[in-house]
């Protein structure tokens, strides 16, 4: 009984995390159509940033904000710098199809690589701001702390903002639409550019949160977040990549599947059991368990 | 009559290519010998990405676990098997390519940045289903030998030019081979596929199966250069085929000019060469250890931007095209 | 037609370009042995200076190179001074076959010292033909027990006791230990050489798991699944005895797992020599109050015990050859290997070829001074380094003291089911200055 709370209880935390980034490659697949495989590199490059700035600060709740907006900036500037050179000079040939592919994926290494340059390949460690020691409930102690407490409510919270920055504003109004209807978008006056980059910048701005969140609770190094990157698109494919909902929801899902298999059966099912899932949905409703839409073939 | 005289003029291309190499192999010493085997594996797992992204237009990020299976499967030919080391490689090739049907009917559902993350968590995923079977030795793998040189080639030829032979001659082959076919009506289909799949779809091409047969065919040759890759390291265990070795062979894919197998050795030398140019960099100019860990990560994904931004179809088209503007 | 011209075109280009990148070649000396001129020794060292593996052992080749500057500060040997070059294989098979090779081809040197990986080295040892050019393979850092094998990898010392007799000298102190000996006891291990020769030593001893061995692959177990090992085992009723096989990282991850489900008194904690390593587990994040009591195996004194004369002169050149760096295990070993090799290099004598080397190790090797409590076991049969531990409990900080407060020393061998046997082993004095003196 104990060992099935334990697994609902770290399933939870995990799924958490893996929201973050399904959320933020959906983001910028929604407005852009690109798979962001940088999407890990940025995360943990403004880690990086949350990490020094909480040395220098002594503050990790200074160290978080620092990451999110530094997030924010870069996403945005990858997309304004980077991202949109490469879709208008590259506009022609077989290359237009895996260009962003390769370009994200290049962007990844690169960003890496100046990490390497800056603080080196060592571990390092982010201590968390409240208490990691797991909280008594019924006179035993269960897998779950306040720490990641706050992580469940970080995670919510900023669904609960991003759900009302879509559903209620403006801005979400044109996020949306250009996202489904780009070039309609367009002629009915929407800046299609600006809400492009607003959407990598939402998205940088959760790797950023994500990294913070998650760190604590390993170790920081370069590669930290890549295998996130995986879990995360998986995620993003199980809830039809172009949902929010469905994202978490997808990443919910891969946290309890991924920790149940595990703990029932053996530590080294963990990515097969990944990989499993990731076939069965695409081979079954490749449009996403939460999805009613059409096909994935664009 | 034509075409005749092109397929003919290419085979004496290649046939000149191998003997310039054979030339070659006596006169360069052991650590060319070693890095001109590579340089033959590299370019063989390069020509595997452009058939498949080039002229098929699928994308994967997972060959390098393609090449595990071929790597794997050839080893427990030898070991279990005892079968000879040319057999070994055949059935690597093989065995992977069936693996890639498999894989191809799937993949050929799926497109363009799903088919890359799909493959992506297959590259991460498969290297540790190896760990699961004690068949293939755990994380410590299993050895791959192929045995010592011929004694009637000498008591001075070495492992190496083995190697570098080996390599060598089966990269020429099946690049042969690649070039052959694309130049068939099955490769003009593949072609047609890429550029327009409507199109291709209306005038009568099964697209899901020549996708599952463009992914089979390239598992095939990417599971060939495995078993060379494992023969040059002399075992196969799942940690020599990280995620790392995929984006390594995108890059020289993508630096060679992804839609022709025309120039797949620059980018195989390209993918040696960075090392090598990294660690002069770095004898250089010294640097921190992460600045010189981190170097050739850089350089290769600096060259691949700019490739993708000022290159797009490879240096051999940029060429072409600076000399006709000339005109 | 056209397509045609230029495609011969670049095949003609290509080759020139491939025989522009090979011009540079040069044919490969075939007198003395390569590596050794009257004035230097080079020796090369191939291992992850960088990740999870490096993240412990990274330190290792600095430490072996500050102990050879020291040597050469004092004149070198036999007037040579020794310079080491070490290349970073990233924990890669790939890179290590290649790497390897590079350091005897194109770096040219004269023999390799402290290699390190075994799933790695194994592959390297064969790709870079280290038996065909009888290169010296000297003190190679892993516990796997197949490097011993001489037939296999003839021109290799091992220095590590392997995973296996760890394991075996572990099973005896569970069963010689009373308040061990009556719990269940579980093993969770990395599923890979540690974990595998591990499992073999225990069963060679005859020890019985209350379940079987919970097997990770490497960097697999996160802090969720490390939650739920342990909660799984926290109902076994008593004080279980909990062994950990993997790297440090990992350790780590599984003590603060303890930590956080507040089940650190709940168990007796067993470290593995590889994950033990208390300055790490430290920097990782582990509160002092986790490690304090735990136990671990170790053939060396502690690192942090200055009064030990091995540590204090290795200590001493740290301080002034390896600025910056911390001292501890790590390091250690790297010093001891620097010595061990310098008394071979000494030992081969002025005409220094690697066949000679190799001899000298074989026969001078188990008389070499050493930092190690156990005895080192080279013969003309035997490449076995260190063969044996002693166990020790761990302090809030980090220092490691001989259980029960006195040392016992245990040796035993990788493949028997011979019980361990208690060693009477007393180490050679320190070499004065920290420079050996020994022919």
């Amino acid at each position: 009984m104990n060992q099935f709370i334990t697994a609902v209880l770290t399933s939870l935390s995990t799924g958490a995390i893996y929201a973050l980034m399904s959320i933020a490659l959906v983001l910028v697949w929604r407005s852009t159509r690109v798979i962001n495989f940088a999407q890990a590199g940025q995360a943990i490059f403004t880690t990086y940033i949350g990490y020094e700035v909480t040395i220098r600060s002594g503050s990790y709740w200074v160290g978080l904000i620092s990451a999110i907006l530094s997030g924010a900036l870069l996403g945005a500037g990858i997309d304004r710098f980077f991202m949109r050179p490469i879709f208008k000079r590259v506009t022609s040939g077989p290359i237009v199809m895996i260009a962003p592919v390769v370009a994200t994926l290049a962007l990844l290494g690169i960003i890496q690589a100046i990490i390497g340059f800056i603080w080196g390949l060592n571990y390092q460690t982010i201590q968390a701001p409240v208490s990691t020691d797991g909280l008594k409930i019924f006179g035993s102690i269960i897998a779950f702390s306040p720490f990641n407490l706050m992580v469940l409510i970080a995670v919510t919270l900023s669904m609960i903002l991003l759900t009302i920055v879509f559903q209620k504003t403006n801005i979400g109004l044109a996020l949306r639409a250009s996202a489904y209807a780009p070039e309609v978008s367009k002629l009915s006056g929407i800046r299609v550019d600006a809400v492009r980059t607003l959407g990598w910048a939402l998205a940088g701005a959760a790797g950023g949160l994500a990294g913070m969140l998650y760190i604590p609770g390993s170790y920081l190094y370069p590669n930290a977040m890549d295998v996130l990157l995986v879990f995360g698109f998986i995620a993003a494919v199980i809830g039809g990549l172009d949902s929010l909902f469905g994202a978490v929801a997808g990443a919910m899902i891969l946290g309890f599947a991924v920790n149940f298999s595990a703990t029932y059966i053996s530590y080294k099912l963990v990515f097969p059991t990944a990989f499993v899932i990731l076939i069965l949905v695409l081979l079954i409703k490749p449009s996403g368990v939460f999805s009613g839409k059409k096909g994935r073939k664009d | 009559m034509l075409k005749f005289d092109t397929s003919r003029k290419r085979l004496f291309g290649f046939l000149f290519l191998g003997w310039i190499l054979l030339i070659l192999s006596d006169r360069i010493g052991e650590l060319r010998q070693y890095q001109g085997a590579f340089v033959a594996m590299y370019a063989l797992a390069i020509a595997s990405i452009i058939l498949l992204t080039g002229y098929s237009g699928q994308l994967s990020l997972g060959h390098s676990a393609l090449m595990a299976v071929g790597a794997y499967a050839g080893a427990l030919s030898i070991n279990n098997l005892k079968l000879h080391p040319a057999i070994a490689l055949v059935i690597a090739a093989l065995i992977a390519g069936l693996f890639g049907l498999l894989l191809g009917y799937a993949a050929a559902r799926l497109s363009g940045p799903y088919l890359a993350g799909t493959t992506l968590a297959l590259a991460v995923s498969l290297p540790t289903i190896a760990n699961q079977f004690p068949i293939l030795g755990g994380e410590q793998g299993l050895i791959f030998d192929i045995g010592v040189p011929p004694a009637r080639l000498g008591e001075d030829f070495s492992l190496y030019q083995w190697f570098f032979w080996i390599s060598s001659l089966t990269a020429l082959i099946m690049i042969w081979l690649l070039v052959n076919l694309i130049s068939t009506r099955y490769g003009r289909e593949f072609r047609a596929l890429r550029d327009n799949p409507i199109a291709a779809q209306l005038s009568g091409i099964n697209i899901g199966r020549k996708k599952a047969v463009a992914f089979s065919l390239s598992a095939g040759i990417a599971g060939l250069a495995g078993g060379l890759l494992v023969m040059l390291i002399s075992g196969v265990s799942p940690s020599a085929f990280p995620l790392s070795l995929s984006f390594l062979l995108l890059a020289g894919a993508v630096v060679t000019g992804v839609y022709s197998l025309k120039g797949v050795i620059l980018g195989a030398l390209v993918l040696v060469a960075i090392p090598e140019i990294a660690e002069s960099v770095v004898s250089r100019i010294g640097g921190s250890e992460g600045f010189v860990t981190s170097l050739p990560g850089f350089m290769v994904s600096a060259l691949l931007i700019l490739t993708v931004l000022f290159a797009p179809s490879g240096p051999g088209h940029l060429l072409h095209h600076k000399k006709h503007l000339k005109h | 037609m056209i397509r045609n011209t230029r495609m011969k075109r670049l095949s003609i280009a290509s080759v020139a370009v491939t025989v522009g990148a090979l011009v540079f070649s040069s044919l490969p000396a075939q007198a003395a042995d390569p590596g050794v001129t009257s004035r230097e020794i080079k020796l090369g060292y191939s291992g992850p200076l960088t990740g999870s593996a490096g993240l412990v052992y990274g330190k290792l080749p600095g430490a072996m190179k500050a102990y050879f500057d020291h040597i050469n500060a004092k004149g070198g040997v036999n007037g040579r001074k020794i310079k080491l070059v070490s290349r970073d294989d990233k924990y890669l098979p790939t890179l290590a076959a290649t790497q390897t090779t590079n350091l005897v081809l194109n770096d040219k040197v004269f023999a390799l010292v402290g290699a390190l990986g075994t799933a790695t080295h194994s592959k390297a040892y064969v790709a870079a033909s280290l038996a065909k050019k009888n290169v010296p393979d000297l003190f190679v850092n892993t516990g796997f027990s197949g490097f011993a094998n001489k037939g296999k990898y003839p021109t290799t010392f091992t220095i590590l006791p392997s995973y296996a007799m760890e394991a075996k000298i572990m099973a005896k102190f569970i069963k010689d230990t009373p308040t061990l000996a009556p719990q269940a006891s579980f093993l969770i291990a990395q599923d890979d050489e540690f974990g595998v020769d591990g499992v073999n030593g225990f069963k060679l001893a005859g020890h019985k798991f209350a379940a079987a061995p919970t097997l990770y692959p490497q960097g697999g177990l996160s802090a969720a699944l490390a939650e739920g090992a342990l909660t799984k085992l926290s109902a076994v009723p008593g004080k279980p005895v909990l062994v950990l096989f993997g790297t440090t990282d990992t350790t780590a991850t599984i003590l603060k797992a303890a930590e956080k489900l507040s089940l650190v008194s709940k168990f007796t904690w067993i470290a593995g020599s590889v994950g033990g390593d208390a300055n790490t587990l430290l920097a990782l994040g582990v509160k002092p109050a986790t490690i304090n009591g735990a136990l671990a195996a170790s053939f060396f004194p502690d690192a942090k015990d200055a009064t030990d004369p091995y540590v204090k002169a290795f200590m001493k050149i740290n301080t002034k050859y390896n600025k910056g760096v911390t001292f501890d295990n790590v390091v250690l070993q790297g010093m001891n290997s620097a010595m061990l090799t310098v008394q071979a290099l000494r030992a081969a004598g002025k005409n220094l070829t690697r066949a000679g080397l190799i001899k000298a190790i074989e026969t001078k090797g188990a008389n070499f001074a050493s930092a190690g409590l156990v005895p080192l076991n080279y013969s003309a049969t035997s490449r076995v380094g260190y063969n044996g531990y002693w166990f020790g409990q761990l302090n809030e900080k980090g220092e490691l003291k001989p259980f029960g407060g006195k040392l016992s020393v245990y040796t035993t061998d990788s493949s028997s089911n011979t019980a361990p046997t208690a060693s009477s082993y007393e180490r050679k004095p320190v070499p004065k200055n920290g420079v050996p003196r020994n022919s």
